[in-house]
């Protein structure tokens, strides 16, 4: 009998309407170990996590705690329990400070029965500087960037002083600077305190760094637990999609076009300073850089969705203005923005009505929809793009993360844009639908469009880009050419120049 | 907006019925009836369904522009003033022998106005629409209380004659009924056959997604107060025509049944879904809970407090529903 099990699953099952979340897993976590838990989109790690913090009841099995059985009916049980979770999107209360986020629920009373702000924010500034965050802990938390709000998601759980401390992407907005100082952070709670650690992330170059041992779940089956030492990113690849994913190879077109669109001198306060670069017909550009670089403002600007100080956009040699979306989607510019839930998708629309959203003339006669053209345009794209959907009237909000974005692709590809600006296109995407997300870019470059491609993600800069330009500060720092191109020589013109 | 096929359990009025989704209020509507016709025997009289109709007329009309407000997750408290003025401008005009046509779509135009002003300054300034339509509702009382000089007004010229035929019947039937189901059709063809329609839902169900393929959200949102101040204004001129009066305090209070026929119909307060048709069948339980209070007997103050209740009531129900489907 293994011995030091902290947490056991026994037969966790759980259904939902018409789906098997989970059926019948059974794993264990040792205690002062960091688990990492994966698996593609609908694997059922979001229901292990829920089930475990007490959001979820399963409908089947049970869960022991060092040794006796517990029963969480509710979130606070959990709690109770020493278990704490930081959700991958947990709301924040954005018009409270710091402090008052991070002692959220814990309420410290001072003497009198009034909360103890004196203490609260003596404590928030010596947690504030092991993540290195300088903020006031009064400063209010809309202030803050994403990637310090997610900061403080993770203090506000670990003050709880938990024992077991569950983590849901929480690298998914940090820079790699910030991932470091958190994963520190993690091993010396898990050395010091025998902190033991469930970690669910889709990046599986951070889960080698981090994790203990490795869980691979998959369409909500236990498919096994691995000690990290003994096994390579390609074995977990293989155990969560059952099949080998070429994801570091595209065959490359070597002649492009002519320039589809000129940028000179493209200014917006300090964001973006000077920039400027061109893009050909045919070609992949990719947009490097950390976290605030001003990558995403970069696309935004191009696509008219921020007001710039100062620039001119050449689209085909003829130099045009660019005041507001429509412009830009008049000059065949399309964008796919790095927010899908809350920039790209209409939740309480179907699949059909989010993918014809930009091409409604298309689709209709003096403002009046043409069934057929509808019907016949949105099956062509869920037809060559495979899209999963049990109709086209199924509601957007019930697809995969993967299927919303080909949802989201195909919107714009139906206007026949020229230029495709895609932010973080494969963000939140399991690792299958990722490959088949890219391959779609390829192919799309191959007949001839411009694709500005902006990714936090290296390998996938790597895999696809002709030719990646990287930021840093508002500025391009660098320009290589895909033969040239290393994650060493792209970090380094990222961080240091 | 497609039709789908291939849903092979299900045929004929069976799947029409389960992709109804108006089907729950339309159930409390036939319950309602039924329960009246029961307790009150005079509730089936012709002369109380045709006054039933009426009231159901005036609402549903002014409700057309609220469920274009509503969509687009914006609101507007400003119609009980804005109907109530729109019928004093009307009724002025016409005490000055002003060519009909011309004073309808005067008043018409009063109202898309105030719902331009409305949308101007809620999209424009970005001030919650709560307030700037409340302080519309004040404002625009005011206007009313000013051109009536505190009066009602009753005597007309007879050249004013015609105008008030609109108030009249065609056989049994108020011409005002006949009105409201072309207003209705036309709305609803808007909302779920048109483009505009279309971005309608889209500006409600999720703005920053709309801005960014390229709908000027803002400009919807102004086109949904206009629409939304015209309905309730052709709702003010319909009862004047009826009514050959108006009073300085008429349309007080008729935000709240308007608001509540859209809620009950369905329509989302967050804005993003909501349907004509769900909007008159509320409108339709408005009337009939309304005129049901009268002939049971319950005092004025009494049937205010239960319209409260029943939106309290559709707006839980409504949030349990959803919760239970996710």
């Amino acid at each position: 009998m293994e011995k030091n099990i902290f947490i056991e699953f026994e037969n966790i099952t759980k259904f939902f309407p018409g789906v098997k979340a989970l059926s019948e897993v059974s794993f264990f976590i040792r205690k002062g170990e960091i688990h990492a838990l994966v698996g593609e989109n609908g694997a059922g790690k979001s229901t292990l996590i829920n089930i475990c913090s007490g959001v979820l009841l399963p409908n089947d099995g049970h869960i022991l705690l060092e040794g006796s059985q517990v029963k969480f009916n509710a979130p606070k049980d959990a709690e109770r329990h020493k278990i704490s979770t930081v959700f991958q999107e947990i709301p924040v209360c954005s018009n409270m400070s710091v402090s008052q986020n991070i002692f959220l629920g814990a309420d410290p009373k001072s003497r009198f029965g009034f909360l103890d702000n004196t203490f609260m924010n003596k404590e928030t500034i010596r947690l504030l500087s092991i993540f290195h965050i300088k903020r006031k802990p009064t400063e209010l938390m809309k202030n803050l960037s994403l990637a310090e709000q997610s900061m403080i998601q993770i203090l506000r759980a670990v003050n709880n002083e938990p024992d077991f401390l569950i983590l849901d992407e929480p690298t998914s907005s940090l820079s790699i600077e910030q991932k470091d100082i958190l994963f520190d952070f993690l091993k010396k709670l898990r050395n010091e305190r025998k902190l033991t650690v469930l970690y669910v992330s889709h990046r599986l170059e951070e889960i080698f760094e981090i994790a203990d041992r490795i869980t691979v779940l998959k369409d909500g089956l236990y498919i096994n637990t691995v000690n990290t030492p003994d096994v390579n990113i390609d074995n977990i690849i293989n155990m969560m999609v059952g099949r080998d994913i070429d994801k570091y190879f595209y065959e490359k077109s070597k002649h492009f076009g002519e320039n589809i669109l000129e940028v000179t001198n493209l200014s917006r306060g300090k964001v973006l300073q000077n920039i400027s670069f061109s893009i050909r017909k045919g070609e992949i550009l990719g947009v490097a850089g950390l976290q605030g670089a001003g990558r995403t403002e970069l696309g935004r600007a191009i696509f008219g969705a921020d007001k710039i100080d100062s620039g001119i956009f050449t689209i085909y040699d003829k130099k045009v203005q660019i005041k507001n979306v429509s412009n830009a989607i008049n000059h065949g510019i399309a964008m796919i923005s790095e927010n899908r839930r809350d920039q790209g998708i209409i939740p309480f629309m179907t699949v059909s009505d989010n993918l014809i959203m930009v091409a409604l003339k298309k689709v209709s006669k003096f403002g009046y929809f043409i069934n057929n053209r509808i019907r016949n345009l949105v099956k062509t794209y869920v037809n060559n793009f495979s899209i999963k959907v049990s109709s086209p009237l199924q509601k957007i909000a019930n697809l995969s993360g993967g299927n919303q974005q080909k949802v989201i692709i195909s919107r714009w590809l139906a206007n026949e844009p020229k230029l495709l600006i895609c932010d973080e296109p494969t963000r939140g995407i399991d690792v299958g639908s990722k490959s088949e997300i890219h391959s779609l870019i390829v192919n799309l470059a191959k007949n001839g469009m411009a694709v500005l491609l902006i990714s936090s993600e290296l390998p996938e800069l790597l895999s696809i880009c002709d030719r990646i330009i990287i930021m840093r500060n508002g500025r391009i720092t660098g320009e290589l050419e895909h033969k040239d191109a290393t994650e060493e020589k792209i970090m380094y013109m990222a961080t240091a120049l | 907006m497609t039709k789908v096929s291939g849903n092979t359990e299900l045929s004929g009025f069976r799947l029409f019925w389960s992709r109804f989704n108006e089907r729950g209020v339309l159930l409390v509507l036939i319950g309602l009836c039924i329960i009246l016709s029961i307790v009150t025997p005079n509730f089936r009289q012709v002369t109380n369904v045709i006054n039933i109709t009426r009231q159901i007329a005036e609402i549903s009309i002014a409700a057309i522009g609220m469920t274009y407000v509503i969509i687009v997750a914006e609101i507007d408290l400003s119609i009980g003033s804005v109907y109530g003025l729109c019928a004093m401008i009307a009724g002025k005009m016409l005490g000055r022998n002003i060519s009909i046509p011309l004073v309808i779509i005067m008043a018409i135009a009063v109202g898309a106005a105030i719902g331009l002003f409305n949308g101007a300054i809620t999209t424009k300034l970005k001030v919650p629409a709560f307030i700037v339509t409340l302080s519309v509702l004040a404002l625009a009382r005011g206007a009313v209380m000013f051109l009536a000089e505190g009066y009602s007004l009753s005597v007309f010229p007879t050249s004013a004659n015609p105008f008030f035929a609109i108030g009249g019947n065609i056989g049994r039937i108020p011409i005002q009924i006949f009105i409201m189901f072309v207003l209705l059709t036309i709305a609803g063809i808007i909302l779920a056959k048109t483009t505009f329609g279309f971005k309608i839902y889209a500006t409600g169900g999720n703005k920053v997604a709309a801005q960014l393929t390229g709908i000027n959200t803002d400009r919807i949102k102004i086109y949904c107060f206009m629409i939304c101040g015209a309905t309730a204004a052709i709702s003010g001129i319909i009862s004047l025509a009826y009514l050959q009066s108006v009073h300085p305090s008429a349309g007080t209070g008729r935000e709240m049944d308007v608001i509540a026929a859209v809620i009950v119909g369905g329509t989302y307060l967050y804005g993003g879904r909501g349907t004509i048709l769900g909007t008159f069948i509320g409108a339709a339980i408005i009337g009939v809970v309304r005129n049901g209070m009268v002939l049971i007997g319950i005092p004025a103050y009494g049937q205010e407090a239960f319209i409260g209740f029943v939106i309290l009531i559709a707006v839980i129900l409504d949030t349990l529903l959803r919760r239970e489907k996710q």
